[in-house]
């Protein structure tokens, strides 16, 4: 089913989990249709279509049969489950681990956070995931950066998340059972960085792995 | 045709379902011809290799207004993940300390051929069959954000399916067939897909403008008003005419999760 050999199951990313927009989104949190902020992770998934892999070229998205107007990039840490993981504590969560590799998330510009974002995030091959799945003792010390055509757009540490690797795992893992092979991208920058047809996207966790697609025409 | 999966002697088979079925209980396994009894088997998700399993929100107009909604002007589409499908005659659980939890019986497309940008016209030919789930709700974990949230709707067990895939031939039209639930016998929830505001052609021409739609891939196409609360020793049957009867039990959490929990 899958044209990436290490997403299985489950791509579950977690979105406004990145504190600066967390706490810059406070006041709109207050108002309709959300009516106060998100007590819970806010949750969404990449379904099996929009599943890729790095160096892949990820298609620009139709909208009702024209090429968008614009799309948006956003990366994250990715946690590869190892084993079955059901109901674990937040002091266990990282045994479930096999290792971590990168996600980028394209998109629709996102809107609003009321209804699911299928429109926006279930294009297809808009979900690449790293060739590398790697150990690394402390997910929290990691930090991601993106680049577009070789100018930095994000640095975001791990450490800067609302809610941290172990802690997103334990709670997930209480909605549902995550089984080996199934993904979460833990966490995107708030400000999702904007690209054009054509551009080159990368994304590094130094000294653990890389993540390159290209936009389509 | 109706086509189910089951486990037999600990291991996983595809079966037909005889026309007798009503009467004699029996299935026959496609990979031999042997028949077996129900009573032998644990019936599993019609669906071999789930894909993305699709499910509306709001989409008849009387449970719209029963939830003090107006009908939606595009569909409420959201995802669920393959965590929450198990079979006929399976258990489903209650979480602990909720207030309001309701079954959702609903007819569910089921996706047979790849397609992209399909037309509502040509729609059905990409549609296998049909199968019914009971697409349950736990109305305390609804928040603002990507509305109904995976908490709600992506729980382990919470989306029963079954008991078979019955070819869409077999059902004809499916612009008026009658849904019903009953729980513990009583009638709960009563209407007829007629009531439905965006039908299996148009959410196939919908998603497939998105995304292409891939074999395996299910759409479960909403429910109509009758909400009623569950709880633990509770049996749930959803029914659709021409399609099959889906029978859930209801158990704890703890119960549920056994030695997990």
């Amino acid at each position: 089913m899958s044209i990436n050999p290490i997403v299985k199951g489950k791509l579950v990313c977690v979105a406004l989990n990145d504190s600066e927009q967390f706490n810059a989104m406070q006041a709109r949190f207050a108002e309709a249709p959300y009516n106060g902020a998100p007590k819970q992770p806010v949750l969404y998934f990449k379904p099996h279509n929009t599943w890729s892999t790095d160096g892949a070229v990820v298609e620009w998205a139709q909208v009702d049969g024209s090429p968008a107007e614009q799309m948006v990039v956003g990366a994250s840490l990715a946690v590869v489950f190892g084993k079955e993981c059901c109901r674990v504590s937040e002091a266990e969560a990282l045994d479930y681990v096999k290792g971590y590799t990168l996600v980028h998330d394209f998109s629709l510009v996102e809107q609003n956070y009321y209804r699911p974002d299928i429109k926006g995030k279930c294009l297809d091959t808009s979900a690449p995931i790293g060739a590398a799945v790697v150990p690394v003792a402390d997910p929290q010390s990691l930090t991601v950066v993106t680049s577009v055509n070789g100018t930095v757009v994000s640095e975001m540490p791990v450490s800067q998340l609302v809610r941290g690797v172990a802690e997103l795992i334990s709670t997930i893992s209480y909605i549902m059972t995550l089984q080996p092979g199934d993904v979460i991208a833990v966490g995107f920058p708030g400000q999702r960085a904007p690209v054009a047809q054509g551009d080159k996207v990368r994304s590094v966790i130094d000294g653990v792995t890389e993540l390159n697609n290209t936009l389509g025409q | 045709m109706k086509h189910a999966r089951v486990l037999f002697n600990g291991s996983e088979l595809d079966v037909t379902v005889e026309d007798s079925f009503s009467e004699t209980g029996l299935l026959k396994s496609k990979t031999d011809g042997q028949l077996i009894n129900e009573a032998d088997v644990t019936w599993l998700c019609p669906v071999k290799e789930p894909g993305t399993i699709f499910a509306l929100g709001l989409n008849y107009a009387d449970h719209a207004a029963e939830l003090a909604f107006e009908p939606p002007k595009e569909p409420l589409v959201f995802i669920k993940g393959a965590n929450t499908l198990t079979g006929h005659k399976q258990n489903a659980y209650r979480p602990d300390n909720i207030e309001f939890q309701h079954y959702e019986c609903e007819l569910v497309a089921v996706i047979g051929k790849e397609g992209k940008n399909i037309a509502r016209e040509d729609a059905m030919d990409y549609i296998a069959g049909y199968t019914v789930c009971n697409d349950f709700a736990i109305r305390d974990y609804l928040e603002n954000y990507y509305r109904p949230n995976l908490r709600v709707k992506s729980r382990d067990s919470l989306c029963p399916i079954g008991p078979w895939l019955i070819d869409k031939e077999d059902v004809g039209d499916i612009s008026n067939l009658k849904l019903t639930t009953h729980v513990n016998g009583e009638l709960t929830q009563e209407g007829t897909t007629a009531d439905i505001i965006f039908d299996v052609p148009f959410l196939v021409e919908y998603l497939s403008k998105i995304m292409t739609l891939k074999p395996g891939d299910m759409i479960a196409t909403g429910t109509p008003k009758g909400l009623k609360d569950m709880q633990p020793g509770d049996t749930v049957v959803c029914e659709i005419e021409k399609v099959g009867a889906l029978t859930t039990y209801i158990v704890s959490e703890q119960v549920f999760y056994g030695d997990k929990y």
